[in-house]
């Protein structure tokens, strides 16, 4: 990344860099910066060359030439092109550190019915993963809680803060929910490692009874709570944004059956679905346009099962793309989330234009998430989250050049740089005889 | 081992259309397209030539002979096959023979019908190492193999490779037996116990060394000699192997700490640790392993999944090439195994390698740690015709493979493969 060449000298000079940003905003105040002259690139829309983007109080306050400000931190983006932050669409980054640790890996809790779990209070900032995912210019990824039928509140946060509330774009951006028989994870539990998880289920039928009562339980909770007729609950409030449809239950399904299990049950219910997996979901890609059901893609750094065509993951999203199905690329888990792109460049390879897999990286996510008026375009008013590259951020020859996320350049400072400049700047060895 | 016999079931679970035909070099030549060296630059418009399953010409001015297969190159980009250096794919009945932590004694056979061998070809990889598992200390022997797809298990044998032993240090090893009762555990328990084994496994085979030349040397003085002959010992019998330099040594490992170990008591007992696998703390210690002449055979980029690859970093493949270690990139799986020259493309992104040190990584190195570089790894006149074509430079978003050719067959070839467009075509509920 720029870091090779920069990297030394960006940390030596950090110090030098904060007392510069000190110098141009009053404390506690964030700087305002002036990208100019690069090519501006955004979902859907053709590149905008020797385009300036003014950053004004974490926001984008002005994209265009000729854009200006006072007291302005000049980044000269010539010859450079710029493009939304990347988002990862489901993750553990926050939740998990080192695997095979189970106390760094706090994903599932106990029990089957957890929609009052929330990941983003449980969410680790001084995650060395959150560092090494920004630096690739993936500046927001989706956190997800695993294990049981319903597995809590998935939350969309950004990759650099101070605090979880920081982190934090969408709070509650949808409810995980593995659907019972469906293979998705619902009875199996501990679907993330380590502690906790779901406790065993003996009898299927038995558990699908018992989650057709929670739902039916929760909707007439939350019909009760409307007439306020019923006094406060706290498990089956967490239910109801899913039946006022602010939230999506974002359902594991990988077979075609699964896919539309996962669609009948949110017009049983009236809630909104979201795909996540869908391994066949090509199989179905008409009835899921039809349905305007997305889908966020499991990792296609997979191997294909036995019985289909060797490029089935990487050729999937091109089909879906051809059909009209809104999807987002994911990694699952967390550690190589910066890598979002390169699977995108695998289906782009297979089929996928360019433009829908950067859709798929930036707006589409943000759709799915209900984050679209605050993320996933470089667009007047929208939090600055941004990159500067020196080219196609799919190509692997391509340098990241800076990162901003929340309007703040994000410093060469993750666990992988440290590493990488002390070792660098090793000496030769000098061994005591 | 199995026959080709079972390949035609492999071939239908792959979903290929067409076997290729096992015996006979083809002639082929690829024209008007990039061609990628790897020893001499990359030559725009140029032309390969394979005949007789070597390559025969390559150039920007070459004569396609008459009468050959010709492929049209225009706007491809034409590379060595890809050589992945760690593999366990295709393999028969398991890859740990995990009762003891010392066992160089066996090897790991060929599985000719897995369908994995096509998904490689597929992702352009022409030749591996299959290795032995991690699970021991002194693991048993590898395969250098072909992707000879449609082949005998015997066929895909890489002729003239070196014989390969597979080491292991730290958790693999050490955790091989943790969950065993106390009194079923194998030793050793610790990276300290890790290097002890290794000195006494190693001063056992010194001793039979000896025996053995002691009772050459008298034998040799007198054929009449009443000298008895010692009893032969494979285990003992491949680690002197090791001590001459004809078994070489792969080993497993993460951390600086123990990489120095292992090279520090390769030194004491008089042999070299050919290649470290995985290797990821291998930018800590790069002088180290550069000094005893160790190769490094790493991950692009995985890390955090276990304590010891809690220090790994991307970087690290550029920081071990820039202290003049000979790095490759290789898969350990059945899945990165299809896509190797993305992991390659991951050292350009992080550490800004030199774009023909990425490539290399994949090509000429691991030909090198597999001993194997006078064959193949680079495209020149007299080398084997194992050749990836690629739709668009290897790094680029729009790769893909479009034809793998090995010994000069096309075994891949994207125009014939089954295809998930061309069966969500035909696939009755495919629009549905």
């Amino acid at each position: 990344m720029r870091r090779t060449l920069k990297g030394l000298a960006t940390l030596v000079s950090l110090a030098a860099t904060a007392s510069m940003v000190e110098a141009q905003a009053a404390p506690g105040q964030d700087t305002t910066y002036l990208i100019k002259g690069g090519t501006v690139v955004n979902p859907g829309a053709a590149p905008m060359p020797n385009t300036d983007i003014l950053i004004r109080n974490n926001r984008i306050a002005a994209v265009g030439a000729g854009a200006s400000a006072a007291n302005a931190k000049v980044i000269d983006a010539t010859g450079k092109f710029i493009y939304p932050g990347m988002i990862d669409a489901n993750t553990g980054i926050g939740l998990q550190e080192i695997g095979g640790i189970g106390t760094m890996n706090l994903r599932s809790e106990m029990g089957q019915f957890n929609p009052h779990m929330k990941a983003l209070v449980a969410l680790n900032v001084e995650s060395e993963i959150l560092g090494v995912t920004r630096m690739n210019g993936v500046t927001t990824v989706l956190t997800s809680p695993s294990g049981g039928v319903i597995s809590g509140q998935a939350t969309l946060i950004n990759t650099a803060g101070w605090t979880w509330e920081d982190l934090a774009i969408v709070r509650t951006a949808g409810m995980m929910i593995n659907l019972p028989g469906s293979g998705g994870g619902g009875g199996r539990g501990g679907g993330g490692g380590g502690r906790g998880g779901g406790a065993p289920v003996g009898n299927p039928a038995q558990l699908q009874a018992d989650f057709d009562q929670f739902m039916t339980e929760s909707r007439d909770y939350s019909a009760g709570r409307d007439a306020g007729t019923t006094k406060l609950d706290l498990i089956y409030e967490a239910m109801r944004p899913l039946f006022k449809k602010e939230i999506p239950a974002i359902i594991p399904a990988g077979n075609e059956q699964s896919i539309r299990n996962a669609v009948a049950f949110g017009e049983k219910w009236n809630i909104r679905v979201v795909i996540s997996g869908g391994g066949e979901a090509w199989k179905v890609r008409k009835f899921l346009a039809e349905k305007n059901v997305p889908v966020i893609l499991g990792s296609i750094e997979s191997a294909p099962g036995d019985n289909v065509p060797y490029d089935a993951i990487y050729a999937q999203p091109g089909l879906l793309y051809d059909a009209g199905v809104k999807f987002a690329f994911s990694t699952g888990q967390g550690s190589n989330a910066r890598h979002v792109a390169f699977h995108a460049a695998l289906a782009v390879a297979y089929g996928l234009p360019l433009e829908g897999a950067l859709k798929a990286l930036t707006i589409w996510p943000a759709e799915i998430l209900g984050a679209d008026k605050q993320i996933g375009s470089i667009a007047q008013g929208k939090l600055a989250n941004l990159f500067i590259t020196t080219g196609d951020p799919l190509d692997l020859r391509t340098q990241v050049a800076e990162v901003f996320i929340k309007g703040r350049q994000v410093p060469d400072d993750d666990r992988h740089h440290r590493l990488y400049l002390k070792y660098k700047a090793r000496p030769l060895p000098v061994i005591v005889p | 081992m199995r026959l080709t016999i079972r390949s035609a079931r492999a071939a239908f679970i792959a979903g290929v259309l067409a076997m290729p035909g096992a015996l006979g070099a083809q002639d082929v030549a690829i024209r008007n397209a990039t061609i990628i060296t790897i020893s001499n630059g990359d030559i725009p418009n140029g032309t390969i030539v394979v005949r007789g399953g070597k390559i025969t010409a390559v150039g920007a001015n070459v004569q396609v002979p008459a009468g050959i297969r010709v492929i049209d190159g225009t706007g491809k980009f034409v590379m060595p096959g890809i050589i992945d250096a760690h593999s366990h794919a295709a393999l028969e009945g398991g890859i740990n023979e995990g009762s003891e932590s010392v066992t160089p004694e066996v090897r790991v056979q060929v599985k000719n019908d897995d369908a994995v061998i096509y998904r490689a070809l597929a992702g352009g990889v022409t030749a591996a190492l299959q290795l032995h598992g991690s699970a021991n200390t002194i693991g048993g022997q590898g395969n250098v193999v072909k992707m000879r797809w449609g082949s005998s298990a015997e066929d895909m044998l890489f002729k003239g490779a070196f014989r390969i032993v597979k080491f292991a240090l730290g958790e693999n090893v050490t955790r091989a037996s943790s969950t065993a009762p106390a009194d079923e555990r194998r030793f050793p328990m610790t990276r300290m116990g890790v290097e002890f084994t290794v000195q006494y496994w190693f001063n056992k085979a010194k001793e039979y060394q000896k025996e053995w030349d002691d009772y050459r040397a008298a034998v040799k003085a007198n054929p009449k000699s009443d000298a008895i002959m010692p009893r032969r010992d494979l285990r003992l019998e491949a680690l002197s192997d090791i001590l001459k330099g004809d078994l070489k040594v792969h080993s497993h490992s993460y951390r600086a700490d123990e990489i120095l170990m292992l090279i520090r008591v390769a030194e004491e007992n008089g042999f070299k640790v050919h290649t470290f696998q995985h290797v990821l703390e291998g930018y800590k210690v790069a002088d180290e392993m550069a000094r005893h002449g160790a190769m490094a055979s790493t991950f692009a980029d995985m890390w955090a999944y276990k304590v010891e690859a809690w220090d790994a970093i991307p970087f690290n493949m550029a920081l071990m090439t820039q202290r003049g270690v000979v790095v490759s990139v290789n898969s350990d799986s059945d899945e990165r195994i299809r896509r190797l020259y993305q992991e390659a493309g991951v050292g350009v992104r992080y550490g800004n390698m030199a774009v023909n040190d990425a490539l290399k990584m994949i090509t000429l190195n691991p030909a090198r740690q597999l001993g194997v570089d006078k064959m193949v790894g680079t495209l020149e006149v007299g080398k084997d015709g194992d050749i990836a074509v690629f739709s668009a430079h290897p790094f680029a978003p729009n790769a893909m493979v479009e034809y793998t050719l090995v010994d000069g067959k096309v075994l891949f070839d994207r125009s014939e493969a089954a295809t998930l467009r061309k069966q969500a075509a035909t696939s009755p509920g495919g629009n549905q």
